[in-house]
């Protein structure tokens, strides 16, 4: 029954990347030089006309819709697969299985009877921060958008005649193009939603919040002398104190969550963007392919680091002073 | 010309904190290294904390890459 080791064959997709990377070279050197964007902060407008009042659409409100819509049709294949009565799941129906599995075993080994209701934010929050942050590999987010008016622009050019399409000449490219008219920069239609402080911040008070939520709903009202710890002030004058003093701290590390946790992920992320964005810029043959790899791998870590944060300091939560005390005693005393 | 001198100088020193960070990893993971080679069984459960360990640690790391950040691209 053994399968017999797969013969080195020479197969046709080795001939269409060198094809591609061959491709890519030409392009870069006898067609159009890569343009280094101009690098901001806040997220940009996608249309010059507000929605309505004074709202506008921002890019990464786009990507954040095109991360749900994608969620979404994967939750009905699912779904679908699940009710076709078959024991084997194939395809995406597979590998979310797999994937759910893992979550779900993690979230019962740390939190036990209470894995229940952790284990949905944990699942969630690692898929869409997934899927938010792979698309910052698709080719097309960041460098597609409309063309802007801006004082440290680049001249522009159609790229067919007439089409009305236009892309942004270089320094290289400009040659005699020269900017009459000040100069375009890009506006891109979509932006990968990690780079937007708001959704970091918007996962985080969610994280957070819903956090309090389960601790009180495991410990009741009991939940909140782990801040506020006057219970021993009086009967022990010294260790009473420190712990009074202790709570403070937990109180400030609830905040301080809040600041870590929308910072790692806006900061990894957005890191990662400009880096794709320089080296794209210095190198554009080949080497930027290599930061894909490591920016693919970043976007995993965050995703998987959020949600296990988010699980274990719900755990935590669900967890008494007292209780954890006992239990400890308790084995000891078994032992 | 030296405000933007001072940005980039200033951005260059935020990123100074991240030796901090770069040590406390290293040590991290010496440890967790450690741990599985002593003990493979536990493989599992030193990787989920020494994950956790870096995240919280990479943390600070991150605090400064955004502080040059915003120094860099934000006024």
């Amino acid at each position: 029954m053994e399968t017999p080791p797969k013969k080195w064959r020479y197969g046709i997709n080795r001939w269409i990347i060198l094809f591609l990377v061959i491709l890519n070279i030409f392009f870069v050197y006898y067609v159009y030089y890569p343009v280094l964007p101009h690098i901001q902060l806040p997220a940009e407008n996608v249309s010059e006309m507000p929605l309505f009042g004074n709202f506008y659409l921002t890019n990464t409100m786009v990507a954040t819709i095109i991360a749900d819509v994608i969620l979404i049709l994967i939750a009905f294949s699912v779904s679908r697969a699940v009710r076709s009565g078959e024991l084997i799941p194939r395809g995406i129906a597979g590998a979310i299985e797999a994937i759910l599995e893992v979550i779900n075993n993690l979230t019962e080994s740390t939190a036990g009877k209470w894995a229940k209701s952790i284990f949905p934010f944990f699942a969630t929050i690692t898929l869409l921060v997934l899927i938010v942050n792979w698309m910052e590999l698709i080719p097309g987010v960041d460098s597609i958008g409309r063309l802007e008016h801006s004082d440290h622009g680049y001249p522009i050019e159609e790229v067919i005649p007439g089409s009305n399409i236009y892309t942004i000449l270089s320094e290289r490219d400009a040659g005699e193009h020269d900017a009459h008219d000040g100069g375009y920069g890009l506006v891109p239609f979509v932006r990968v939603a990690s780079t937007d402080l708001n959704f970091t911040v918007a996962l985080a008070l969610i994280s957070v919040l819903m956090t309090q939520v389960i601790g009180v709903r495991a410990l009741g009202a009991t939940y909140f002398t782990k801040f506020i710890n006057v219970g021993g002030i009086f009967k022990r004058p010294v260790f009473g104190v420190i712990d009074f003093g202790v709570g403070i701290l937990e109180l400030v590390s609830e905040f301080s969550k809040l600041l870590s946790f929308s910072f790692r992920l806006f900061g990894n992320i957005f890191a990662g963007s400009v880096l794709l964005f320089v080296i794209g810029t210095l190198i554009p043959v080949f080497v930027q392919s290599m930061f894909l790899g490591l920016e693919f791998f970043v976007g995993l870590i965050q995703a998987v680091v959020f949600g296990m944060l988010t699980m274990v300091f719900m755990a935590q939560a669900t967890q008494g002073h007292g209780e954890h005390h006992d239990e400890e005693h308790a084995e000891e005393a078994a032992a | 010309m030296e405000v933007a001198a001072a940005k980039l100088i200033g951005a260059g020193l935020a990123m100074v904190g991240t030796i901090g960070a770069g040590i406390g990893i290293g040590m991290l993971v010496n440890g967790a290294v450690q741990g599985i080679a002593r003990n493979p069984d536990a493989s599992g459960d030193v990787q989920t904390n020494m994950i956790l360990g870096i995240a919280f640690t990479e943390a600070v790391a991150i605090y400064c890459l955004v502080v040059a950040l915003l120094i860099l691209f934000v006024g």
